[in-house]
């Protein structure tokens, strides 16, 4: 469901490190993701693709009348991901997770940056995202 | 940088019937944010060496980082309206999105490690693109490049205890960075390596392309030692879907 969520942001492991690291991209990030269209969605996770250049994880979003969509969110690089404590099996398949994230510039639909996303167990982690970025 | 972080973490997710809400701008175009201050310092420590005294740079260092206060280069008239539009485009036609080296001296975000033999310093890049420059220690000339390089034809000598890195023999593919700084095939680019201490790696870089710059181009960078971690790998092709939404404006 889509919602508004307000929570303490927690990082999954040293906090510190994912704040001072730089979060280079290997694209712009706004080559591609619009800052002014932000979104919040909350579902269930189908899929983890655990890739490079982006890992992506694809979660069933289910509206107001009980459609189902499935989103994909684009997560950060394997190695960033990595320093940040994420893991291939940090998502699993029925996961019920909340996403915050920026959509596409090109319109594509059901598609987005993820930049925190909320686990199951209520901590709110960095998704290694571009936008994280202050100097590039 | 984590004080610019915390303020945008404390902003609040949007609500919106339709998934979309308005909000502020936070960063401006890639390549104009000029580092604010020096990465946090790497490892404390005497500087390792090789059997002939000479400093080991063997290591997992992280990404170099550009120092702050730094003179922009002066560009010829093109180069700076090429710079301009790449930069107010975003930097949407970066070679690097399309998993292409990023060539010399591209800062990149992701771990590189040095092997240092006594005739061979080898720089293996984790990220963009999972690929090498090597740097001949025992090569006093150029080799005669017909096709000009990613990475160019590097050799290596030592001033004291810093290597001094000339490479030449460069295609004009790629860009310097994200702003998107360009070159010709007449760059020169002379870098110095300096382990200050165990943790601590300083390059000085000049970069020589009268085709582009009207003087040399300095920069000053930094890496820091990653201790307790391997490489991973990262293979960019596998799964580049962005560059299909890459619009840039």
């Amino acid at each position: 469901m889509i919602h508004a969520t307000n929570m303490r942001v927690l990082a999954l492991f040293p906090i510190l490190v994912a704040l001072v690291l730089p979060v280079l991209a290997h694209h712009s990030f706004e080559a591609e993701y619009d800052f002014n269209k932000t979104l919040t969605v909350t579902g269930t996770v189908t899929k983890m693709e655990w890739m490079n250049p982006h890992a992506h994880f694809y979660v069933d979003v289910k509206d107001a009348s009980g459609k189902v969509t499935n989103w994909n969110f684009e997560l950060g690089a394997i190695p960033v991901l990595l320093k940040q404590g994420w893991r291939k099996d940090s998502l699993k398949v029925g996961d019920q997770i909340t996403v915050e994230g920026y959509l596409p510039k090109d319109g594509t639909k059901s598609m987005a940056n993820a930049r925190r996303v909320t686990l199951p167990d209520g901590r709110r982690v960095f998704g290694g995202s571009s936008a994280d970025v202050a100097d590039k | 940088m984590a004080a610019t972080l915390l303020l945008a973490l404390a902003r609040t997710p949007a609500t919106a019937q339709d998934q979309v809400k308005i909000t502020g701008k936070i960063i401006t175009p890639p390549g104009a944010v000029a580092p604010k201050g020096a990465p946090p310092a790497g490892p404390k420590g005497p500087v390792p060496r090789m059997p002939d005294g000479k400093p080991d740079f063997s290591g997992i260092w992280n990404g170099q980082r550009a120092l702050p206060n730094q003179e922009p280069p002066i560009m010829l008239p093109w180069a700076e309206k090429l710079t301009a539009e790449r930069t107010n485009n975003y930097s949407a036609d970066d070679p690097e999105a399309r998993c292409l080296p990023g060539g010399v001296p591209r800062a990149a975000p992701y771990h590189y490690q040095l092997v240092q033999t006594p005739k061979l310093l080898l720089m293996l890049f984790e990220g963009n693109i999972h690929s090498f420059r090597q740097m001949f220690l025992d090569r006093r000339e150029h080799l005669k490049i017909t096709e000009p390089l990613w990475y160019g034809d590097s050799i290596g000598s030592w001033d004291g205890d810093t290597l001094v890195v000339d490479t030449v023999g460069f295609n004009d593919k790629f860009w310097f960075d994200m702003a998107g700084h360009p070159h010709t095939t007449q760059l020169h680019v002379i870098e110095r390596y300096h382990r200050r201490d165990f943790g601590n790696l300083d390059i000085g870089i000049t970069i020589e392309d009268p085709g582009t710059y009207s003087k040399p181009w300095t920069i000053q960078r930094v890496s820091t030692l990653e201790t307790g971690i391997e490489m991973s790998e990262y293979v960019c092709n596998e799964n580049n879907s962005d560059v299909l939404h890459l619009v840039g404006k």
